[in-house]
């Protein structure tokens, strides 16, 4: 089950809004951290990767 | 036509071959006829443009849904400058003029010298009624709007297969943020073009997560089917929600009104349908920075708390406390010793004191009390056996002195 890039953000920005909180314990913080530099290179890799398709509705549908 | 016969073979000898300018001139002798001077043509302005030049440029047309007559015209500034009103798109004109022909261009046109409002042109009036009724529907009402999805995996498009529109979009939206894009493929102009238009925006609702309903620029006419109600109620109907592009920034059509986002261009249409990667790329590396601050700090809090532990439990603290302990001992020392000291001087005051009394004594006054010393020469005698009869002995009274001569001693034996 492969995250959506806008799930991956999302979680993002609550990884960064609990660190800003900073009342997560120092080994919370550092396993929060590691999650979420894993999100920042899957989005990037996401969005790196991403390409454009063209598809064609028939007209007799 | 015929092309057999000798006209039509070059080599043939009669055979006639014209320059292209002897063929303009050619017709401009035939359009030099005179129903074509100074004559008053009834039309609708369309493509109107009133350049920086000062000259106005402009279509007449005629004909119902589709224009089924045009004639370029062109008011040069001298002429332009008599306007008694400001000629739009859709009025409906009476312009006098004389139709010439522009040989470098190979096109004739309508030198338009005087120029009549006739009426709002009969499409824009239909335009007008139709806005009427569809407002009072409900169909333009802003409640209606629901917001786009700000990361759509797949972005309808309903335009021409052909046209400008869906390269401008496709092109967008591969820089932008790369999805699946699915044409729902419609003629865009022409008879019939509104039918089909509404048509691909029902077969592609609820298949994609937003649409893009539009067409490149064009002459009012070309925009016309936008207008067309059963574009506007099929794009109101939408369950997906849609972006309307049609033309250029300063085009409008009816269809803009009903989409949940007019866009000014099919371009600009793309750039509100899908995110921009460079935005989102910064905005995770933005998030990636702050996590690293705030990691740093969160480690450089806990450090301080180590710290401040170790500097509570720190041996200093035991050193100053035996410091403490220390000067207070030094303290009570030096109380004792003063108190010693004091003592000290106390009872060797006492003693002096004492001796002072003791020396005060005058050793004299034994003689008051009746006493005497006894002295021979410059010595004191203390004892019998010091003296012999026949001594000479000075005694030392009171209130003088006597000499005096030893007749006997006798000593006392136990003494």
């Amino acid at each position: 089950m492969t995250k959506t890039f806008e799930e991956m953000l999302e979680e993002l920005r609550g990884i960064v809004r609990r660190l800003e909180d900073g009342d997560a314990s120092l080994e919370e913080s550092i396993s929060i951290y590691e999650r979420g530099a894993l999100l920042v290179k899957q989005c990037e890799d996401l969005l790196g990767a991403a390409e454009m398709k063209l598809t064609e509705l028939g007209r007799d549908r | 036509m015929m092309l057999s016969g000798p006209a039509a073979d070059p080599d043939q000898p009669g055979a006639l071959i014209f320059g292209v300018s002897e063929v303009s001139t050619l017709i401009c002798d035939l359009l030099d006829d005179a129903r074509l001077q100074e004559i008053w043509v009834r039309g609708e302005v369309t493509n109107y443009k009133n350049h920086s030049s000062g000259h106005h440029y402009f279509s007449l047309s005629e004909g119902g849904e589709r224009s089924s007559a045009l004639i370029n015209c062109v008011m040069w500034r001298s002429c332009a400058a008599e306007l008694r009103f400001a000629p739009r798109n859709g009025m409906g004109v009476l312009a006098f003029g004389t139709l010439e022909v522009y040989e470098p261009h190979g096109r004739y046109q309508l030198i338009v010298r005087r120029l009549l409002p006739a009426g709002a042109g009969e499409r824009h009036l239909m335009v007008e009624r139709w806005k009427r009724e569809l407002d009072a529907e409900g169909l333009f009402s802003p409640e209606r709007k629901r917001p786009l999805p700000a990361f759509p995996r797949r972005v309808g498009v309903v335009t021409s297969r052909t046209g400008a529109a869906l390269q401008d979009i496709l092109s967008v939206i591969s820089r932008r943020y790369p999805v699946e894009v699915v044409l729902s493929p419609a003629a865009v102009q022409g008879e019939g073009a509104h039918a089909d238009i509404a048509e691909a925006i029902r077969r592609i609702d609820g298949l994609v997560d937003v649409i893009i309903v539009g067409r490149g620029g064009g002459s009012f006419e070309d925009l016309f089917p936008f207008n067309h109600p059963d574009v506007v109620r099929a794009v109101a109907a939408c369950r997906t929600p849609v972006i309307s592009a049609v033309g250029h920034e300063v085009d409008t059509a009816l269809c803009d009104f009903a989409a949940d986002l007019p866009a000014p261009t099919p371009s600009a249409a793309a750039e509100r349908a899908v995110p921009d990667r460079v935005d989102l790329l910064r905005e995770v590396a933005g998030h990636r920075e702050r996590m690293r601050a705030l990691l740093s700090h969160r480690i450089a809090a806990a450090e301080n708390e180590v710290d401040d532990l170790r500097a509570r439990m720190h041996p200093r603290r035991l050193e100053r406390r035996v410091h403490e302990r220390m000067q207070r001992l030094v303290e009570h020392a030096d109380l004792l010793r003063r108190a010693a000291l004091a003592r000290v001087q106390r009872e060797r005051a006492a003693l002096a004191e004492a001796r002072a009394e003791l020396l005060g004594r005058d050793p004299l006054a034994a003689l008051d009390r009746g006493y005497c010393i006894v002295g021979s020469g410059r010595r004191v005698m203390r004892s019998a056996r010091d003296l012999h009869p026949g001594d000479r002995v000075m005694l030392l009274m009171k209130d003088g002195r006597c000499r005096a001569v030893i007749e006997e001693v006798t000593y006392d034996e136990d003494v």
